[in-house]
């Protein structure tokens, strides 16, 4: 039990990212692998932002006297989920954007119909 | 170290990235000189990299930006062989450019130059960059851009192949998120010479796993063995200067990604084996899936898959005669593959067809470009006096030097390989010579199309001629692509 609670915030973020795996590589439709996809990039941002937390910390900006630097917030972490987020919207938009076009050409979104190429 | 404003190898990645950005506004004023801005960048970023190459030979240049000293900063590491990459880049950005100006005509042309100019901005960006997170970031800048062009033409399959490559793909830069993630976790820092320098004192089963993440994630874009089910899709339906791009440069630039990301900072040598070992399997698979395929296009993309393979053996070998090896078999693979997928776009645009049966009797129909064709297939095969020639030597040779049976095996291996590569391109070369045409009219090639794939064509024999151009330049290159000391101690001003 102890383990557990001290890893809890690991399992969820690995956790998230398994089921995303799992979406991806089990379900038929494309808009769930998207989503998938989407549940990975979560789990990963979750990750990050645990790797650099610290429980009851402050943010690191020195304005005011008296912060005590040990219990700041590693903000670079922080700055990297940023950057990692913008990327996620632009790869999940152009990834819904296909979808819809691919629905277009097949009227179809499951994955075992669109077979024009080999898969 | 960086005298005028104009030397700064910044601006190799600043101007395409700028450019890339007017591209839309310029396109609102006039639409016509939209397709003359990548030229613009490329121009510029090749006379650069050719005047920057002398210098970093002897000094690779550190360029830390916004005034703070590395590890504190994004530093980028210009040595010469980002320098020789950044050649590469644009010489074949430039020549597909040119070839562009006639061929992409139909569609959202000024979004097409657009994403054209932001995939080499990302490629130029990895080679040169010197922090593992900022190389995420241009890896990302080249994916997101080469999904959406695989795209481009907007019919089935394109659509179809982006899907493909475009959830595999962001799958592996997931594993490298997770792998930096992993990296910074154990050393606090994501500058590259930092986390090299003190991967000694950690000893801990998550580098190694940060390691496989990384060979992961990279290898989903280098086309590694189990990794590669979107490049023949992707290759084959893109429009033809985006093949080009594709096989000639974003493969390359994965393995570029693996290897200096394990040679700078992990330096396990055990892995090398059994990397050199998926690269054979690589090649063997490739050239073999090649061989039954009946599309024109999808025969070169199975043959870069083989090439890939090729190229991550010799980069496997783990010494410094195997790395200028593949270095070279690098710039053999861009020039040969380049040439080889214009060439195709030319015929395939002509004839409306990607089935080898629609290419009888060209030979006679448009001789020039199924000259430069032969040229390229004799590269790629390793025929004197043709530039893939000694490449391949150097690296039998560099495998023979080692001494090891293992070695032995492969380059046997690699040879069965070059044999079935010769068979399946020799029967492409007899289909364009020795079969009777369909009709008798010649095709007239407009001047911007044949200009590029005739300057590749003169690279090939040129360098196929005097390798000795090259040599030196790629074994002061390997020798600086492998030492992961010296890097450390130029990035720290030691």
């Amino acid at each position: 039990m102890d383990f557990l609670y001290h890893n809890i915030h690991f399992i969820g973020a690995f956790g998230l990212m398994f089921i995303g795996l799992y979406m991806i590589a089990v379900k038929k439709n494309l808009i769930k692998k998207i989503i998938g996809l989407g549940f990975v990039e979560t789990g990963i941002n979750l990750f990050l932002i645990i790797i650099g937390y610290i429980k009851n910390g402050t943010a690191p900006i020195f304005s005011k006297a008296g912060l005590d630097p040990a219990r700041m917030v590693d903000p670079v972490p922080q700055a990297l989920v940023l950057t990692a987020i913008v990327i996620n919207v632009a790869i999940l938009a152009l990834a819904l954007g296909l979808a819809i076009r691919l629905y277009g050409h097949y009227k179809t979104l499951n994955v075992e119909k669109i077979r024009g190429l080999k898969w | 170290m960086v005298s005028t404003v104009w030397q700064n190898p910044v601006l190799l990645i600043v101007v395409p990235l700028g450019l890339a950005f007017f591209t839309p506004i310029i396109g609102l004023i006039r639409k016509e000189l939209v397709k003359y801005i990548p030229i613009l960048g490329m121009l510029f970023n090749l006379t650069l990299s050719l005047f920057l190459l002398p210098k970093v030979l002897d000094n690779p240049i550190i360029v830390s930006l916004s005034g703070w000293k590395p590890p504190f900063a994004i530093n980028l590491f210009v040595g010469p062989v980002g320098i020789l990459f950044s050649i590469l880049i644009s010489l074949v950005g430039l020549l597909t450019a040119i070839y562009g100006i006639n061929y992409i005509k139909k569609g959202a042309v000024e979004k097409y130059h657009m994403l054209f100019l932001l995939l080499l901005t990302g490629a130029t960006g990895i080679v040169l960059t010197g922090d593992i997170f900022n190389l995420f970031v241009f890896f990302e800048i080249l994916c997101i851009s080469s999904y959406a062009l695989v795209a481009y033409n907007q019919d089935k399959n394109g659509i179809e192949a982006a899907t493909k490559y475009l959830i595999q793909g962001s799958l592996g830069s997931a594993f490298i998120l997770l792998g930096i993630g992993f990296l910074y976790g154990l050393f606090g820092t994501l500058n590259m010479a930092d986390i090299a320098r003190n991967i000694t004192t950690v000893d801990s089963p998550a580098l190694f796993i940060a390691m496989a993440l990384f060979i992961t994630g990279f290898g989903v874009e280098a086309a590694i063995f189990p990794l590669n089910a979107w490049l023949p899709d992707a290759h084959s339906s893109a429009p033809s200067t985006i093949s080009a791009i594709l096989s000639g440069i974003a493969i390359h630039i994965g393995i570029y990604a693996i290897f200096r990301v394990l040679y700078t900072l992990f330096g396990f040598n055990s892995i090398f084996t059994v990397l050199a070992v998926i690269g054979i399997v690589t090649l063997l698979i490739g050239e073999m899936s090649a061989f039954r395929q009946e599309n024109i296009k999808r025969v070169l993309a199975y043959s870069s898959m083989g090439q890939m393979g090729l190229i991550i053996f010799a980069l496997s070998i783990g010494t410094v005669d195997g790395i200028s090896g593949g270095l070279f078999q690098i710039i053999t693979h861009t020039l040969s593959k380049s040439l080889l997928f214009l060439c195709v776009g030319y015929m395939v645009y002509s004839t409306n067809s990607m089935e080898l049966s629609s290419l009888n009797g060209l030979g006679k129909r448009m001789p020039l470009i199924s000259l430069l064709f032969t040229i390229g297939v004799f590269s790629l095969i390793g025929l004197p006096p043709f530039i893939g020639f000694p490449s391949k030597l150097s690296i039998i040779l560099a495998g023979l030097k080692t001494g090891e049976t293992l070695f032995l095996i492969l380059i046997v291996l690699m040879l069965l390989a070059t044999v079935i590569e010769g068979v399946y391109f020799f029967r492409i070369i007899q289909i364009l010579y020795f079969k009777e045409p369909d009709k008798e009219e010649r095709f007239k090639t407009p001047f911007t199309l044949l200009f590029p794939v005739i300057i590749l064509g003169l690279l090939i024999v040129a360098i196929g001629i005097y390798p000795g151009l090259l040599q030196e330049i790629l074994d002061r290159s390997a020798e600086i692509f492998w030492d992961k000391l010296s890097y450390i101690k130029i990035v720290f001003g030691g």
